[in-house]
């Protein structure tokens, strides 16, 4: 069950390279990652809501003497990260715009990137989670080097750089984990770090932390992002933003916090401070910025800092707030990266000094316009949109942990909205330049991409209860694995 | 030409192109093939919400008057839809266009079933599925709001003269002769009531104005749907003839009550059409009128409204017309009434160009502006004929004064807003 | 000595100018004692005006009377008078520019024949229809 999500894109990727015709490759793609996505949507369907441990297991011996085994498994905190996934490859799809060179190739990597993010998120065997993990980078860096801006070169290099130091980081602590703690298991489920002295688990913790920091990424570790972010073309940068970065602190749950519980607790409150670092750091670069597309960026390294501090906080609220803000940032940053690929395709520049009165409703672009106010509005956490109930989850969990990190937090998501008002300002509002007018019509392929995740991101805002039912056994069973260890070293 | 050039050295003015242009008896906006399609097709598009216009603007002068509660100013009543144009039709004045002389076919047909279907008055009236008035009334205050300012001709000094004053008060007792309530108003405020009828006056000149122009544009559709025109100064040499046909057309503003006319400005007060209409139009409407709401602060100390009334800058051949659309700019009002009646070569002509059908509201917006900027051309090339020289004049003096009229009028467009320079450029659309 | 009036109607190259005036019924004042002075145009100068120009006048007498009164001054101007004078003021009220430098011009006309001397005013025969503005 679960591998039909990475096997699909997998078989479509190896079609799109065959198949003859090459204007319905566009569509061809959509349709597989459409499928692709009603198949998690029906995982959801069947999903057993009173089971929080993996479901949809699937175990396959590969390399046993190196502990390597093709073990799957689906649970509250992957599979909102599964569905989020498939709907993001549609929306990057069709961002892309009219025209595209070496489509066949493009089309296909997209798939691949697919492919491996599912399996990624599903993987159960450590070893099994970096070879998806590190698999990831060769699409995306394709695509940077091939398709990106002008400075891809150098971009697309940092990028491999970085995550692939990533990648080898969380290798290092795997290997120690598996080795150290005596049985060379890798599966997800046998590993038990009880035996590990403090100092070591300490180190190993450090490992994983710097690793997936790295893609998350967390500040002083970020200097990729900007870079690469801005370079990539819209679509890369949807699926960079919107759901590789999510592999980081899924890591970071998954493996520092699930693994590490006790050690977790010796240093979260260093990693709320970190987490309140990006937070600040994040929204005051943004607002510093000239480049609409970096101002995402930086705001994005400031809305993935809320969830450092939720999961170092760990209370079952707080955890819960994590995943949901992981899901709504995805869905925000999507929306947002896409807005900002039509409004540099259309008017050919993203400098804000040089945009002006997109408004304008018949030769400015109204409609991508209003809905950059509306996704403006969504990161800034304006209630009845979803990023006020991610953001309003984690600040109420991890208050009571951490509360002046938190109250930073709270702060600089007001510096949110500093920033986008400068955005909107500067480049919705404000007089139209006549010499400059005359951009091209957005599309309505174009368009709805953007109504799909307006329209979602509106529905999980009034009824949030949909985006937290999957999540909140799972997130519940975590922090009580954790409570429980806790007790035990206070018995001892 | 050459001769011209031997007699004065070329002119060293910042428009010195067009100058010689205009000395050369041709207008502001260059001579196209594409130019000409695009202006004559707009003033036929023009000329029928025009026709509407016109006859609305003398209905209310003249009928609706003073009413308290005007609901239905809009609401043309037969009478006036058979209205005899004065200069079209069997029986004009002076045949100006071959046409009926009663509302245009194509404007009856829109009145009965808008964008939409047949439905009662009222609710075309109610959906705005109709001729929009509301540009027409800007107009109008346009120019009774520089009136004073301007102090052209002698029909706004008249509004101030006792004669006027005495000729309004009759006609406002009568109007509200059974009103108690209204006459008692007038009583305790005259000088509302006086106001009321002064910006009637200006709606009936308007009127009159707009009675004489949409018969030429409809004309000169015509002429250039026969293969008549053969360039854009073929085009204003027609403005000129018909401005100077008409200039003598008297202004009046007469009210009819219970049946009784009263003459607020009778016709023997030797108003002109040239005078007291036309050119006070062409200054009030084409060059200043007023910046349109919310695109500027009204606040003295943002200083983005000039201080003096002269200094006003808004009109069409300034206007960016980019912000059509947007709220508060009153010629989307005007360009959504030419959509509707816009010939068929224009339409595939839009839809070649920029977003096609999605912006055609500012493509026929600068295209309007190139027309404009040919009658403006016909205005000066007409005042130049009245009160200057023939530009092949033999005296080199006289040709001296022509190129210092031409002059001083290009001067008006160094002004960074004005669309003179843009409209030399066929991508400006 | 004749009136204006009869100096007009006697000459031939008056013939419109007599036909507008008769028709804005301005004969009367114009065979009052005055004294006026006249800037007639001839019939070369009424055929210059584009067609149309004269058949509205016509049907419209103020609107005619108000034109030709543009060409009247009252007082007796004769071309040694108006040296030092750069404009008269029109019975119509608005003024018109003379041009004594180079020749005798009143605004955009030509004075062809100056000084003839009526008994109740002056006329000056002038090539072109004048315009107020």
């Amino acid at each position: 069950m679960a591998t039909a999500l990475i096997l699909l894109p997998t078989i479509g990727a190896i079609i799109i390279s065959l198949y003859p015709q090459e204007n319905q490759l566009k569509t061809l793609t959509a349709i597989i990652s459409a499928l692709s996505l009603i198949w998690s949507l029906y995982l959801l369907k069947i999903f057993n809501l009173s089971d929080p441990t993996f479901q949809f297991t699937e175990y396959l011996s590969w390399a046993e003497p190196l502990g390597l085994s093709y073990s799957l498994g689906i649970d509250g905190l992957s599979l909102p990260l599964l569905i989020l996934n498939s709907l993001l490859t549609i929306i990057a799809i069709y961002s892309i715009g009219e025209k595209i060179e070496r489509q066949r190739f493009y089309y296909a990597l997209i798939l691949l990137i697919n492919a491996g993010i599912a399996g990624a998120l599903m993987a159960s065997n450590l070893l099994l989670f970096v070879i998806f993990y590190e698999i990831e980078l060769i699409p995306f860096y394709l695509m940077i080097a091939i398709w990106g801006g002008e400075k891809r070169g150098y971009a697309s290099i940092k990028f491999l750089l970085y995550t692939a130091l990533s990648g080898i980081l969380v290798l290092a602590a795997f290997l120690g984990i598996a080795f150290l703690s005596g049985n060379g298991n890798f599966d997800y489920d046998a590993i038990n770090t009880s035996s590990l002295s403090a100092q070591t688990k300490l180190i190993l913790l450090t490992l994983l932390l710097v690793g997936f920091g790295i893609k998350v990424p967390l500040v002083p570790l970020h200097t990729w992002l900007p870079d690469t972010y801005v370079e990539a073309s819209p679509a890369v940068t949807i699926l960079l933003g919107g759901i590789l970065a999510k592999l980081g602190t899924y890591g970071l749950i998954r493996f520092g916090f699930g693994l590490f519980p006790d050690t977790w607790a010796l240093i979260s409150p260093g990693l709320a401070i970190i987490g309140t670092i990006s937070v600040l750091y994040g929204a005051l670069a943004a607002i510093a910025q000239k480049d609409i597309k970096r101002m995402v960026a930086y705001s994005s390294i400031g809305h993935m800092g809320y969830i450092l501090v939720a999961v170092a906080a760990g209370t079952e609220l707080s955890l819960l707030g994590a995943v949901a803000q992981m899901i709504s940032h995805g869905l925000i940053l999507a929306l947002l990266f896409h807005l900002v690929g039509i409004i540099e395709r259309k008017a050919g520049t993203r400098d804000l000094d040089v945009l002006n009165g997109l408004m304008n409703p018949v030769r400015g672009l109204p409609l991508t316009s209003a809905l950059l106010i509306g996704a403006g509005m969504a990161s800034a956490g304006i209630p009845g949109l979803v990023g006020f109930i991610a953001e309003f989850i984690v600040f109420q969990g991890s208050f009571e942990a951490f509360p002046i990190p938190t109250l930073l937090c709270i702060i600089s998501s007001g510096l949110t909205a500093v920033y986008f008002v400068i955005l909107l300002n500067r480049t919705c509002f404000g007089k139209l330049d006549n010499k400059l007018a005359y951009y091209p019509k957005v599309l309505l392929s174009e368009k709805l991409p953007a109504f799909a995740l307006v329209a979602i991101i509106f529905y999980l805002g009034i009824q949030p209860n949909l985006l937290t039912r999957w999540i909140e056994p799972t997130t519940n069973k975590m922090v009580a694995q954790i409570t429980q260890t806790y007790s035990e070293i206070a018995l001892k | 030409m050459t001769q011209l050039l031997t007699k004065l050295p070329p002119s060293t003015h910042e428009f010195a192109d067009i100058i010689h242009r205009l000395e050369a008896g041709g207008s502001m906006l260059p001579d196209t093939p594409e130019n000409l399609m695009q202006i004559i097709g707009i003033y036929k598009a023009y000329a029928v919400p025009m026709d509407f216009y016109w006859r609305d603007l003398l209905y209310i002068a003249e009928r609706v008057f003073l009413e308290p509660l005007p609901f239905f100013k809009y609401f043309l009543p037969q009478e006036y839809l058979d209205l005899q144009n004065h200069y079209a039709g069997d029986n004009a004045d002076l045949r100006i266009w071959r046409g009926t002389g009663s509302t245009h076919p194509e404007l009856l047909e829109f009145m009965k079933k808008g964008e939409t279907f047949s439905a009662p008055k009222l609710f075309h009236h109610l959906f705005h599925d109709r001729i929009n008035m509301e540009f027409a009334e800007a107009c109008m205050s346009a120019m009774y709001w520089h009136g004073r300012d301007m102090g052209m001709g002698k029909f706004d000094a008249y509004l101030d003269s006792d004669e006027y004053k005495t000729n309004a008060d009759r006609a406002i007792r009568a109007y509200f002769k059974e009103n108690p309530v209204m006459l008692g108003l007038y009583k305790a405020f005259p000088e509302m009531f006086l106001e009321q009828v002064r910006q009637l006056s200006y709606y009936s000149n308007l009127g009159l104005f707009w009675e004489v122009m949409a018969p030429v544009f409809f004309e000169m559709s015509d002429i250039y749907d026969e293969g008549g025109f053969k360039g854009v100064p073929d085009a204003m040499n027609f403005l000129v003839n018909g401005i100077f046909a008409i200039a003598g057309r008297p202004i009046y503003h007469h009210v009819y009550i219970d049946g009784e006319c009263y003459e607020i400005i009778p016709k023997s007060k030797g108003f002109t059409w040239l005078y007291e209409a036309a050119l006070p139009y062409v200054e009030a409407v084409f060059y200043r009128t007023s910046p349109f709401r919310g695109t500027k602060s009204y606040n003295a100390q943002a200083k983005q409204v000039p201080e003096e009334q002269k200094d006003f800058h808004f009109g069409i051949l300034y206007a960016d017309v980019f912000p059509v659309g947007t709220a508060g700019i009153p010629p989307t009002l005007l360009m959504d009434d030419m959509l509707h009646f816009l010939p068929p070569y224009l339409i595939e002509y839009y839809q070649k160009h920029c977003r096609g059908e999605d912006d055609i509201l500012i493509q026929l917006g600068i295209t309007f502006q190139r027309s404009m900027y040919n009658v403006t051309s016909a205005v000066i090339q007409a005042l130049r004929t009245a009160l200057l020289y023939p530009l092949d004049d033999q005296n080199p003096k006289h040709l001296l004064k022509n190129r210092q009229f031409f002059e001083q009028q290009m001067d008006r467009f160094k002004r960074p807003e004005a669309r003179l320079r843009d409209i030399q450029k066929p991508e400006y659309r | 000595m004749p009136t204006i009036v009869d100096i007009a109607v006697s000459n031939d190259n008056f013939k419109t100018l007599v036909a507008a005036v008769s028709a804005a019924n301005l004969v009367d004042a114009l065979k009052s004692p005055g004294p006026f002075t006249v800037f007639a145009p001839t019939d070369e100068a009424f055929a210059k005006l584009p067609t149309g120009t004269i058949t509205t006048l016509l049907q419209n007498i103020p609107q005619l009377a108000r034109i030709l009164t543009f060409h009247v001054v009252s007082g007796r101007y004769k071309k040694e008078d108006l040296t030092n004078i750069n404009s008269l003021i029109s019975l119509e009220g608005s003024p018109i520019n003379i041009d004594l430098s180079d020749g005798f011009e009143v605004k955009n006309a030509t004075v062809i024949m100056a000084d003839i001397e009526a008994d109740n005013g002056i006329i000056h025969v002038i090539d072109n229809v004048i315009l107020m503005g």
